[in-house]
């Protein structure tokens, strides 16, 4: 049967990072997700959690199960950073101010089945992601 | 942190990547393989990821930037071992390996090196 799980952590090092993708591996494999589906989520989890350390110094992830009609695995990524500027651009693939790739976000987008960002100038940035077990 | 084994095979070096490294351990990968390259004046280098089960953009990055410095030191590079979940996910993520050489084990990336090697020392 499948467990309700959830827990947070502090993202503050480069080491968060793995011990993020460690985590999140435990929640996604302990639901039920597939192996697909836990590369997709713990990939997402490690390009949030990144950027988190590189944009705004420290953070905190949050996981849980979600259970509307479907059971899911729901991220939150917090931070009080220096917020994004411009959300629709930092969406799109190539737009970086840093010196990445630019593929963080969109890509972020494209292996979950929901995300939601909201981010204030100045006051940090909160991303949402969500994956559904397969019916 | 974890560590980089790169171990010399006549021409070739082949280094096996830990299986979840930090950002830390991928940037020491790249100077550790560039120095290799240099000391053993190698011709050829597999990267074998088969035991990696995350490549996200900044792993990609680091390992396209590897490829590419290892081409203008002359040397040709394989990819090998890349894990189906992996290879899903770093499509959708949107990371091309583009003009990377890619072997699906390392005795195949053995084969080719050693035969990419070989063409290049009869061609001269
Ligand atoms: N938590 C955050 N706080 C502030 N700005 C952010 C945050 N996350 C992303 N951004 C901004 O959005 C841009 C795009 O992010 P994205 O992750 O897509 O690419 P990147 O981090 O620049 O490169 P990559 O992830 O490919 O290495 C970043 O360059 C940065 O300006
Ligand atoms: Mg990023």
């Amino acid at each position: 049967m499948n467990m309700l799980c959830h827990g947070e952590m502090p993202i503050d090092t480069e080491n968060d990072i793995v011990m993020a993708r460690k985590s999140v591996r435990e929640a996604a494999v302990s639901l039920g997700f597939g192996v697909t589906d836990v590369t997709r989520i713990v990939t997402a989890a490690s390009e949030l959690t990144r950027n988190i350390y590189v944009y705004a110094g420290s953070g905190i992830m949050r996981w849980q199960s979600i259970n509307e009609n479907n059971l899911g695995l729901e991220l939150v990524f917090e931070d009080h950073g220096p917020g994004i500027t411009d959300i629709t651009l930092a969406m799109e693939p190539g737009y970086t101010t840093g010196k990445g790739l630019g593929m963080g976000l969109p890509g972020t987008k494209r292996l979950m089945d929901e995300m939601e960002i909201m981010s204030e100038i100045g006051k940090g940035t909160t991303i949402c992601i969500r994956k559904w077990l397969r019916r | 942190m974890a560590t980089v084994s790169v171990i010399k095979i006549r021409d070739i070096l082949l280094v096996a990547v830990p299986s979840d490294p930090d950002d830390f351990t991928v940037s020491e990968l790249q100077d550790q393989v560039l120095d290799a390259l240099q000391r053993y004046n190698a011709k050829g280098l597999i990267l074998d990821i088969s035991t990696v089960e995350t490549v996200d953009s900044f792993f990609a990055r680091t390992i396209s930037e590897t490829v590419k410095m290892v081409a203008l030191m002359g040397g040709l590079t394989v990819l090998s071992g890349m894990r189906a979940c992996v290879a899903v996910t770093t499509v959708q993520l949107g990371l091309s390996f583009d003009k990377t050489l890619t072997a699906l084990d390392v005795d195949r990336a053995m084969d080719m090196l050693s035969a990419a090697i070989d063409s290049m020392e009869t061609g001269l």
